[in-house]
């Protein structure tokens, strides 16, 4: 047994906790349902009044997961509002970003043999704020294609420019398709990112989307910023 | 400018009933997509308003769309370019030729400058300097902007007009463009489809004809009472659509069925067009009804949307989007594995030399 003295560092609000994982949750949905809708399953059932592979049940999901992810935007907001900690956009116009996201590159790049421990990786907030405009893609070509249905209506006027700026709606369809996979791909490597500075770092990286605090051994370079 | 009669008129002329009259009111009505409520305008337009003078002219196309046309049934194609409108110029259904028929053109935009309808069917040939498309030894662009100066209205007939059209496919040799551009800013009513729907093309010549004013355009300058609905909410497969009844070759028993053509690549859902509800020459029939997936031909650049008949385009030998989708997150995974195994090894050495150090020390 061994003493080990620790600080923790509370870093995000219940309101960013619980939109994070309302968005893995969404997310997981609606990648699997959009799937389904891209391509819908075959007819396998003897007789067609037994389908069990109801478009319409699989859209209604998709669009259902899909307005729950975008009210629980407001709890991202409402978390940026009140609690520092949950700034997490890239600090671009700061020279130290720069030097510090080389540093964090170099080590992943395992070109050196470590980097210096932040509360909130630059390069992990760089990726977040491209989660963030990829999710944007995916909502405004969404509600493209969803309002559509009624070229009149308030939600048309909202999003029926995209169709126009994309050039034609089957393009729309394409750009929703090909950059949900994209959510995927970043997916893949946030996982593994948070899960190597959790393990290996010793980074409190995922207990701390649970509880909000990180309970570190050392002193993280940036732990001013939350202060 | 010699007086022109209105329909009233025409039908007096003719020795026809009012009752015949007001009988033709009430099928223009419906024809021109308006509601029931705006028969009385119709009643007021027809028997006050003078039928225009219209000139059609032809530009980059196949002049499918006039073949789409006199197909109308209601009206007849013939009764409205006899009788209902003044048709005064037209490429493909004037009998006149030669040099007397370009200068009746000149007399006629003299004539009633500010007055006719100018209905445009094809593209401009932008290259060349416009030489891809020449019609009565100048070049259409020219003809094109001449013709439009003095139109009270332009109706672009046609995705050629409207968007460019097939020879718009990608690497564009001529140059292809819709007309909108060539036009001096006046408002265009495109009327798109490669051909559009006939009594959609009467319709709308009917409304200008009428009512002397553009009918509600859309963003886009499309008609909204033809081009205000996909084809996929009015199409008659849509229920086999949300039942997940789809057909997954043109030969198998869904096919036969008459199943949603959705996974053979049909464009209903991306289509703004009246072929759900209004269907084509009477009524008979339209593309999905037969069993050909929709190639969404009233869209912009749906001549390089390929292919027609599958959902995602494919990329060479690797396929489609999700294909590389997945390849792609496999790969992903492998080298997080791969790079999770190099950090560990990378780890201990680092504390290794950490230890030596301290021993070191020590």
């Amino acid at each position: 047994m061994k003493e080990v003295k620790r600080k923790e560092f509370y870093l995000f609000s219940p309101f960013l906790r619980i939109f994070h994982w309302i968005m893995v949750t969404m997310i997981l949905i609606l990648f699997a349902t959009g799937i389904l809708i891209a391509k819908p399953l075959q007819v396998m059932t003897p007789e067609p009044f037994l389908t069990i592979t109801s478009m319409d049940l699989v859209r209604d999901i998709h669009f259902v997961a899909a307005f729950i992810l975008c009210a629980s935007l407001i709890l991202r907001v409402y978390g940026f509002a009140i609690n520092r900690g949950d700034r997490l956009f890239p600090r671009f116009w700061e020279g130290h970003f720069y030097s510090e996201t080389v540093d964090v590159a170099l080590h992943y790049m395992l070109l050196k043999k470590e980097h210096a421990s932040y509360l909130r990786n630059p390069m992990a907030r760089a990726s977040y704020a491209m989660l963030y405009v990829l999710l944007a893609i995916e909502i405004f070509t969404g509600f493209a294609m969803y309002f559509m249905n009624k070229p009149n209506g308030t939600g048309a006027a909202l999003f029926g420019w995209v169709n126009t700026i994309l050039g034609s709606e089957m393009m729309t369809h394409l750009v929703h398709h090909y950059v949900a996979w994209f959510i995927i791909l970043f997916a893949i490597g946030h996982l593994y990112m948070v899960v190597r500075a959790e393990f290996m770092e010793g980074e409190s990286e995922v207990s701390s989307m649970f509880s909000g605090s990180k309970i570190l051994a050392h002193n993280p370079k940036d732990a001013n910023e939350v202060d | 400018m010699q007086q022109r009669e209105t329909l009233w008129e025409a039908y007096l002329r003719r020795g026809l009933s009012r009752r015949s009259f007001l009988k033709g009111c009430f099928a223009l009505t419906a024809m021109m997509g308006l509601s029931l409520d705006k028969f009385n305008d119709v009643v007021e337009a027809a028997s006050g308003r003078p039928l225009p003078v219209v000139i059609w002219i032809h530009g980059h196309e196949c002049t499918g769309c006039d073949e789409s046309f006199i197909r109308s049934a209601s009206p007849l194609a013939s009764d409205l370019v006899l009788n209902e409108i003044a048709l005064e110029y037209d490429h493909l259904l004037s009998a006149a030729c030669g040099e007397p028929f370009e200068a009746h053109l000149d007399q006629t935009i003299q004539n009633y400058y500010g007055n006719y309808i100018l209905a445009v069917e094809g593209a401009v040939a932008t290259k060349m300097n416009g030489a891809y498309c020449m019609s009565g030894g100048h070049t259409f662009t020219s003809l094109l902007q001449k013709a439009a100066a003095g139109a009270a209205a332009i109706i672009a007939y046609g995705s050629c007009s409207s968007y460019g059209g097939i020879q718009a496919a990608n690497p564009n040799p001529t140059g292809s463009a819709g007309i909108e551009m060539f036009v001096g800013g006046k408002p265009v009513i495109k009327v798109p489809g490669c051909p559009p729907i006939p009594e959609v093309m009467t319709g709308v010549v009917m409304h200008v004809a009428l009512f002397g004013n553009l009918p509600d355009l859309d963003s886009d300058g499309r008609p909204k009472q033809f081009f205000g609905n996909r084809i996929h909410d009015t199409c008659y497969r849509r229920p086999f659509f949300d039942a997940g009844l789809f057909a997954e070759t043109f030969d198998d028993a869904g096919a036969k069925a008459g199943w949603c053509l959705y996974k053979l690549g049909c464009r209903g859902p991306e289509t703004y067009s009246s072929c759900g509800n209004l269907r084509w020459y009477q009524g008979m029939s339209y593309p999905i009804q037969s069993g050909a997936p929709c190639i969404g031909c009233a869209n912009a650049h749906f001549w390089d949307e390929e292919p027609f008949t599958d959902r995602l385009p494919k990329y060479g030998k690797i396929g489609d989007a999700d294909k590389i989708g997945i390849g792609l997150g496999v790969m992903a995974t492998a080298g997080v594995a791969a790079h999770a195994v190099a950090s560990v090894i990378q780890r201990n050495s680092r504390d290794k030399v950490a230890e030596e150090n301290r021993h070191d020390e020590d």
